[in-house]
């Protein structure tokens, strides 16, 4: 075992947490830990752009922006947060630009920006041209520019160091009332080296969660086999609470059955959904904006046809993304990487096919809570010092209950930028925390149980009942029954899980090892998720139940905080306590969400 | 680095070194050696070499072999009459230096290429080198000091070898 | 251009005819994979594994080795993530080519022979699939792939018109993959040699207008083990999974060096 010594620690190096690296190793001595290579990370997967009101092309204002951004997420939206956001994506867009991302551009040489669901001008009046892109390969390019500028700083990177706990204290403390409790306080991380199967301890006396999402849940997804909700798991396992997790959203437009995803743009750039009748029915369900509404209304929308008998192929299981009636070269220098997915995964051709879609998992709203300087809450208000998140892993929140495309982009950049830098400064003026006695314990305990098992029962196995479960039970349609016939399968995998074997014993590379841990985290964060999703009885955003249709602010406008807590219970389920965080409202008033 | 080792390691990888630990196998580290033009100079020269020594081989070839009686002229005389003439030395000569050259380089790059011991590229070229200057050198020599007037021991010119403009002097 | 046809709304029902079908049903069949493995725990050399397995007509290389990894056996290891071509985890030599698993279709390669998959040549195996990419990226850190402007940044975005940018597209899509450093023929002898994808990542900047830093990136890439070493085989344009003209990329650096040197 080693034990390393920095100010800063970043876990993940995505878009967030390499942003955050950049800020943060200009600042302190800072180290990045992630369990891929920097730039396999999924940022690379965003396709069609990142919004900001720079007015290049048509008029536009961060406000009316904000304003999107709030009633995309149906305003569960903290609008503090998402004023932040959209006031400064103008400068994160710059500032990438400035790192050298090769923005397309307009005949002036300005950014160019194209039209992206749910971004309208004057608080709904007409879809807006509001996203930065660069062709179909925005994420790529990003992440690209990321790296780059983290090799021009010299950041320090452990490629393929899985972070698998988090080393907090607790101390008392009473608050301004006089109340007393535990304040959590972060000393670091505790690391295992892939190539050597090492144990590795991070002191740190900032520690930035940058670790992305879990959209491995489920079986349908537009994530990466190693999205598995590492970073939510480890804060929740360590007593940080986790916000929102009810609230998914599933991007409507990937590739049937494979789930890979083609990029809003192409609806952006002109393309529009059929049905099998060849109706394109998005005029039905948002009459102003068709095929532009907000990504949780479209998924719903064509789930809806489908299951009303109006879906295509030859189990009437999807719908049709119509590009045909665009110019090949405006497809070719606007949407090239998508055209070949369709291409090369389905064997269509978009020119003059229309490409099978179905609704895939895509993004998770919730995960740690933050403020807006990106600090982690260990309950409502108080801030655990030193800890940061930025991302799809923390919930600032600026996506409400369904975030707009192109905003998680921003997020990254805007939140990831903040959390280095604060977590710098927070570093520059704070003492380490003492390590508690041999903190490896949990991991090495963990993984040597995991590694002498001798069950019966497979992670791939469990792992795939899971997704499908979640698949069938958790996606676009929810309902009391649904949401309690996946919590027992949840449960039943639970129980199987501590029956399991890993095949692979070396130390070298134990891949097989990592993803009965993965497994692990991601059977906790389900079982967080569906609490939550039992919990709230109303549709709002990315959740819908069908028992409880309409959206309830009376009782609901509430976001959701869960916590591990062995002597608590909620929805029947130990371990669980569940409390609510008020929304925080600006300038915005809820209204009814209508496109 | 603030790395403190721990003898005592918890999950060592049993005999085997930590595959990463920051260093990368000598074989892929580049030598800091000075930076020069060389290897350019040698990529731009094999092009415009070769372009040259078309003209060159071809023209040869065809004043030897399909002008006049064609290759039933080939002789010694035949050759001494060429050498007598300055264009024709220069004409070989080039030929000579640029044809060897580019060969030379061309085997330099096959030998850098495909040897992967150091040794062996060193031997290699070394020999490579040798025999490139012994026969650019022989070649030289031969076509400066080409002699084609030759004559018996009584100083009379061989009859049927040398060439007619030997019988005026 | 974009505007005319987004604002020429299509038609609200249009008749799909035989394209509603989409792909029909997809077949299955039997495919035989053969994997080099090596793990200096368990061998002191490498073996051939071999599995047969059911598979189907959308299915991948990696869907097969994620079968065979999650179903038969588990110490088969792998690197891989997004499995759609866009995080460059997945490179290995598919049938003797360098490939991406998440990228090639099962039925398009010939499933009546064994698929041999391995990992990638020229930079040192660690484990299966598994090679160790150090001194890949060290040569990408050493021709200063980041953009470098020495003149003081407006407050606004600096301007490159549509043709400046159009000039180094091409080079912006690398996934650092190493699928075309690791088909060189010249990497394979000489791990000095910078490679293919450092070469297109200094492309990327040397014909970005609003770069500085192209004579010192030239002038890096002018080394004996620079863009010199190029025997313009194209293996390189071969295998790379984004379709990138590598070769001729490298013919443009070579290019613009000695158009500097003139």
């Amino acid at each position: 075992m080693q034990v390393h010594k920095y100010d800063v620690v970043i876990v993940g190096a995505g878009g967030a947490g390499m942003r955050a690296a950049i800020e943060s190793g200009q600042r302190a001595r800072t180290a990045v830990l992630t369990k891929l290579y920097p730039t396999r990370s999924h940022t690379g997967a965003a396709q069609g752009g990142m919004c900001a009101a720079l007015a290049n092309v048509e008029e536009d204002n961060w406000e009316w922006h904000t304003f999107d951004t709030v009633k995309g997420g149906d305003y569960l939206v903290d609008q503090d947060a998402a004023e932040v956001m959209a006031k400064e994506a103008i400068d994160a867009v710059l500032d990438l630009e400035k790192m050298g991302l090769p923005f397309n551009r307009t005949p002036e040489g300005k950014i160019d920006q194209r039209r992206f669901g749910g971004h309208t001008r004057d608080h709904g009046k007409a879809a807006v041209r509001r996203a930065c892109y660069a062709a179909d390969r925005t994420g790529h390019m990003i992440l690209q520019t990321l790296y780059q500028n983290c090799v021009k700083h010299n950041v320090e990177f452990f490629n393929e160091y899985y972070v698998l706990d988090l080393i907090t204290v607790e101390e008392d403390a009473t608050k301004e009332d006089g109340t007393p409790y535990k304040q959590k306080r972060v000393a670091g991380v505790v690391s295992y080296d892939l190539a050597s199967g090492e144990i590795h301890i991070f002191q740190a006396k900032s520690v930035v969660f940058a670790s992305g999402g879990l959209g491995k849940i489920f079986k349908t997804t537009s994530n990466a086999h190693t999205l598995t909700g590492d970073g939510m798991a480890i804060a929740y396992r360590a007593g940080i609470p986790l916000e929102d997790m009810e609230f998914v959203q599933f991007h409507p437009t990937g590739l049937a059955g494979l789930g890979i995803l083609l990029s809003e743009a192409a609806r952006g750039e002109g393309g529009i959904l059929r049905n099998s009748e060849g109706e394109r029915f998005m005029e039905r369900y948002a009459p102003t904006i068709k095929d532009l509404a907000p990504r949780d209304i479209v998924a719903r929308s064509m789930a809806n046809e489908v299951r009303e008998g109006r879906g295509c192929g030859p189990n009437k299981d999807y719908v049709l993304l119509d590009l045909t009636h665009l110019e090949p070269e405006h497809i070719d220098a606007k949407l090239p990487d998508i055209t070949e997915f369709a291409r090369t995964y389905l064997g269509v051709e978009p020119y003059t096919e229309p490409v099978p879609v179905f609704p895939t998992c895509h993004y998770a709203m919730g995960g740690i809570p933050t403020n807006i300087k990106a600090e982690v809450l260990q309950d409502n208000e108080t801030v655990v010092p030193g800890l940061y998140a930025a991302g799809e892993v923390a919930c600032v929140s600026v996506h409400g209950s369904n975030r707009l495309g192109t905003n998680s982009l921003l997020d990254i950049n805007v939140f990831g930028k903040r959390a280095g830098i604060y977590a710098a400064e927070y570093a520059q003026g704070a003492e380490f925390v003492e390590l508690p006695e041999a903190p490896e314990t949990f991991v090495v305990d963990q993984l040597q149980m995991l590694r002498d098992a001798t069950g019966s029962e497979r992670v791939g196995a469990i792992r795939a009942e899971l997704q499908e479960t979640m698949d069938a039970n958790m996606q676009v349609f929810r309902s009391e029954e649904t949401i309690k016939e996946a919590l027992a399968k949840i449960g039943e995998l639970k129980e199987r899980y501590t029956q399991i074997t890993v095949q692979d014993k070396g130390r070298r590379f134990n891949l097989d090892l990592l993803e009965a841990v993965e497994l692990g985290f991601l059977l906790d964060m389900a079982e967080v998720m569906t609490v939550s999703a039992l919990h709230r009885q109303e549709s709002r955003g990315g959740h819908y139940r069908e028992d409880f249709p309409d959206r309830d602010d009376e009782n609901f406008m509430l976001h959701s905080m869960l916590y591990k807590d062995p002597e608590a219970e909620t929805e029947g389920i130990q371990g669980i306590r569940f409390d609510t965080k008020p929304v925080v409202f600006t300038r915005y008033e809820p209204m009814e969400r209508k496109y | 680095m603030a790395t403190q080792a721990n003898p005592e390691a918890v999950l060592p990888a049993q005999g085997i070194e930590a595959p990463r630990s920051g260093r990368i196998d000598p074989k892929y580290l580049r030598s800091r050696t000075s930076r020069s033009n060389f290897e350019m100079m040698a990529w731009v020269f094999m092009r415009v070499s070769g372009a040259a020594l078309v003209v060159l081989i071809f023209v040869h070839l065809w004043v030897n072999l399909m002008v006049g009686d064609g290759i039933h002229q080939i002789d010694f005389s035949f050759v001494a009459g060429k050498w007598a003439n300055p264009v024709w030395q220069f004409w070989d000569l080039t030929m000579l230096w640029l044809a060897m050259l580019h060969g030379t380089n061309g085997m330099r790059t096959i030998i850098n290429d495909y040897a992967e011991k150091d040794s062996t590229r060193a031997w290699l070229k070394a020999i490579l080198y040798l025999s490139a200057a012994v026969i650019i050198i022989l070649g030289t020599m031969v076509i400066f000091t080409f002699e084609p007037c030759l004559t018996d021991e009584a100083g009379n010119l061989l009859e049927g070898v040398a060439p007619e403009f030997c019988h005026g002097v | 251009m974009s505007t005319a046809t987004v604002e020429n709304e299509p038609a609200s029902t249009v008749d799909l005819g035989e394209s509603g079908d989409g792909a029909g049903a997809i077949e299955s069949f039997e495919v035989t994979l053969k994997v080099r493995r090596y793990d200096p725990e368990r061998a002191e050399d490498a073996w051939w594994d071999e599995w047969t397995l059911t598979m189907y007509g959308t299915d991948r290389v990696l869907d097969a080795l994620h079968k065979v990894k999650w179903e038969i056996d588990g110490s088969l290891t792998f690197r891989r993530s997004c499995a759609h071509g866009i995080c460059g985890s997945d490179a290995m030599r598919i049938n003797g080519r360098n490939r991406l698993a998440c990228k090639t279709l099962l039925k398009d390669l010939d499933t009546s022979k064994p698929i041999t998959v391995e990992a990638i040549k020229g930079l040192p195996i660690e484990k299966d699939l598994i090679v160790d990419m150090e001194p890949f990226f060290q040569s990408y850190r050493e021709i200063m792939p980041f953009l470098i402007n020495n003149s003081p940044a407006p407050t606004a975005e600096r301007l490159q018109s549509p043709e400046d940018r159009e000039r180094f597209d091409d080079t912006t899509k690398c996934i650092l993959c190493a699928a075309c450093t690791s088909s060189c023929p010249v990497f394979w002898t000489d791990g000095q040699y910078f490679g293919p994808a450092a070469i297109v990542n200094a492309h990327r900047f040397i014909f970005d207008s609003r770069d500085d830093a192209g004579d010192m990136r030239l002038e890096v890439l002018n080394d004996k083990e620079g863009v010199w070493r190029c025997r313009t085989t194209f293996n390189c344009t071969d295998a790379c999974p984004r379709g990138i003209e590598v070769t001729k990329a490298i013919q443009e650096v070579k290019t613009a060096i000695i158009t500097r040197s003139l």
